[in-house]
């Protein structure tokens, strides 16, 4: 009783600062400081475990099973080793449809998000604050346009029977009567996704790398420019290698989002299942799994993408702790 | 001329702004390249925005062209779309946006304080766990979460999709909130220690009310997520009455002909909740982004 009541009172008032005050390392915190941390993260690492660490454990085991309709009902995935890896990495599919989509997409979508929100950012420092915020404001409602909706006004925009961009070209000429469906070519499917990524992509680029860009002290710029140095010179010798880290960190975020684009097409005509020409890779797996109920197979296509991924991911943290900041 | 340039030194603050505001005020004579720059990203970035509107209010939404200018006005679209079950929609998206909203914050706030507050054995391994799980693909995740939630019967259920959306809001959530919860300076609450609060009272009176403007940056995105998410609401629910806005939209596409002026209609009403909240949120959006991003 007499412990409780003495440990009681210096609670009150000495543990609160003892965990940040360094004079007391040394001595051994009672379990109770020490466990607080793991109270308050408790609650979110269940979350996370349950719902996103079993989850992609489960994925790479079934990604060895085979899981159809029979074994879903029988409650039990026949083991089959690597035979999905085989189906999928063995076909001419992945070679020479899936990847290319996925990965020419994601590089053509990255370097223009990058260069288009570069150019937006450095216009921006050109312009008076009324042109600024005008471009700024227009910028975020982009952003704001949900990918969805976005996905169905691009869609709409280019509608192969009274879409605006067959009327207007009809209107000049350029196409025939007969119309053209730029659905059906991967080229042009392709073409249209990465007009929509960059539309909703850029501006998060443009808004980090301008807050980035003021930065960056005026008097480099002015003293390149006493010593001879043109706009483009300044550019690539000043704000480049000053900017590197921000350039790291957006051009990693930018890749990571664009291998793993779905909705943006899937919800184009042919993106969720009709034509097998324009599959990515998570589009894929999808179909595969849950609209053919091969789960064993699409998992094994989802490993593929969530192993693409980790390894961006790896980059992606390396440039990060370079920064040093996590400590 | 001489008499102003001897009193200068003592005005020089005033002067020099006035003078340097002047000066680049004779300097922003835009050449044609900024015109032209200025007008090309203004077009290119609102078009799409423009177009779904006009389409949305056009009578005769179903011709690409006459939307660009739309000569005859209709709420027709709109009153369509809600009376067709729309309205349904986005009362269940409402319900689970803001459960996500409430639960995630919440629940990040716990762990952000946890990370940024506490030296403890696997942190470094608990921050690099919550910056590679925002990484999981939603198409990976989707195979095993459809599976469990149909073992659960949870499919066609708005909780089910609640609880997938917190889990996958919460990574960001705690990175976010990390940043900020880290900026508040120590001392302060060492000062509410010495005045004799509990831990408790500390975080309460001193922590929360700094952190705020980090709550409402996580808060807009995690909005953002579940408001308009689309790859699990497809894949969980098949119920018309369950839907929430990200696969309601679907409803638009007919066999043969697309309601394009209903389809234009209701994605106004999808995005229009999003831009109020990236319009309130805005400073602390890209306060957050870039800190959480960058630093």
């Amino acid at each position: 009783m007499a412990g409780t009541t003495v440990s009681g009172g210096s609670r009150a008032t000495l543990e609160p600062p003892e965990p940040r005050d360094p004079s007391l390392h040394s001595r051994p915190r009672p379990l109770r400081v020490r466990l607080r941390p793991w109270l308050l993260l408790a609650a979110p690492l269940v979350v996370i475990g349950a719902l996103l660490i079993y989850p992609i454990v489960r994925v790479a085991y079934l990604s060895f099973h085979r899981y159809g309709l029979k074994e879903v009902i029988s409650g039990h995935p026949v083991f089959t080793g690597l035979d999905n890896y085989r189906e999928v990495l063995g076909g001419s599919y992945l070679w020479k449809t899936v990847l290319p989509n996925t990965v020419v997409f994601a590089a053509f979508a990255v370097v223009g998000t990058i260069v288009l929100g570069t150019l937006v950012a450095l216009l921006l420092q050109r312009v008076g604050p009324a042109v600024r915020a005008a471009i700024i404001a227009s910028a975020l409602l982009a952003w704001a346009l949900p990918a969805v909706t976005g996905t169905y006004v691009w869609v709409w925009i280019f509608d192969p029977d009274s879409g605006v961009v067959r009327k207007m070209l009809q209107g000049v000429g350029l196409l025939g009567p007969e119309g053209f469906n730029w659905f059906t070519e991967r080229l042009s499917f392709y073409a249209i996704a990465t007009l929509n990524v960059i539309h909703h992509g850029y501006p998060f680029i443009a808004i980090t790398i301008f807050a980035g860009l003021t930065t960056v002290p005026a008097e480099l710029h002015e003293a390149a420019k006493i010593d001879g140095a043109n706009a483009w010179q300044r550019f690539w010798q000043i704000t480049v290698p000053m900017m590197r880290p921000v350039f790291a960190v957006v051009t990693i975020l930018s890749t990571i989002w664009d291998f793993k684009v779905f909705a943006q097409v899937y919800l184009m005509p042919g993106g969720s299942g009709s034509n097998p020409d324009v599959f990515n890779l998570g589009v894929w797996s999808y179909v595969e799994s849950i609209n053919r109920n091969q789960y064993g197979l699409g998992a094994s296509i989802a490993v593929l993408l969530t192993l693409v991924l980790l390894v961006i991911t790896v980059v992606y943290l390396r440039a990060l702790f370079r920064e040093d900041e996590i400590s | 001329m001489s008499a102003p340039r001897e009193d200068r030194p003592t005005l020089r603050p005033a002067r020099r702004s006035q003078q340097a505001r002047a000066s680049r005020r004779r300097k922003r004579v835009y050449g044609p390249g900024t015109i032209l720059a200025v007008v090309g990203i203004l077009a290119f970035t609102l078009f799409p925005i423009y177009f779904m509107l006009t389409t949305a209010f056009s009578a005769r939404a179903s011709s690409g062209t006459d939307n660009l200018i739309p000569r005859h006005l209709t709420f027709r679209h709109f009153t369509e779309a809600m009376s067709s079950g729309f309205s349904h929609y986005l009362v269940n998206s409402a319900f689970v946006t803001i459960a996500v909203v409430v639960i995630s914050c919440l629940l990040a706030l716990l762990g952000a304080v946890a990370m940024a507050r506490f030296r403890f054995r696997m942190r470094t391994t608990m921050l690099v766990l919550v910056l590679v799980v925002q990484m999981l693909p939603a198409e990976a995740l989707v195979i095993p979460l459809f599976l469990q939630m149909k073992d659960l019967r949870m499919l066609n259920s708005l909780i089910g999709l609640t609880i997938v959306y917190i889990a996958f809001a919460l990574p960001f959530a705690i990175w976010n909130l990390r940043g900020f919860v880290a900026a508040v300076p120590v001392e302060l609450e060492e000062a509410a220690y010495l005045d004799g609060c509990s831990w408790f009272r500390m975080f309460r009176s001193v922590l929360l009310p700094l952190v705020t403007p980090g709550l409402i940056a996580t808060s807009a995105f995690s909005f953002v997520m579940a408001w308009e998410e689309f790859t699990f609401a497809m894949t969980f629910l098949s119920e018309d009455s369950k839907m929430t806005v990200g696969i309601g939209l679907k409803q638009f596409f007919g066999a043969h002909v697309n309601d394009w002026g209903g389809l234009m209609a209701a994605s106004t009403m999808v995005t229009i909740p999003v831009m109020v909240v990236f319009v309130l949120a805005q400073r602390k959006l890209a306060a957050g982004l870039v800190a959480g991003a960058v630093k």
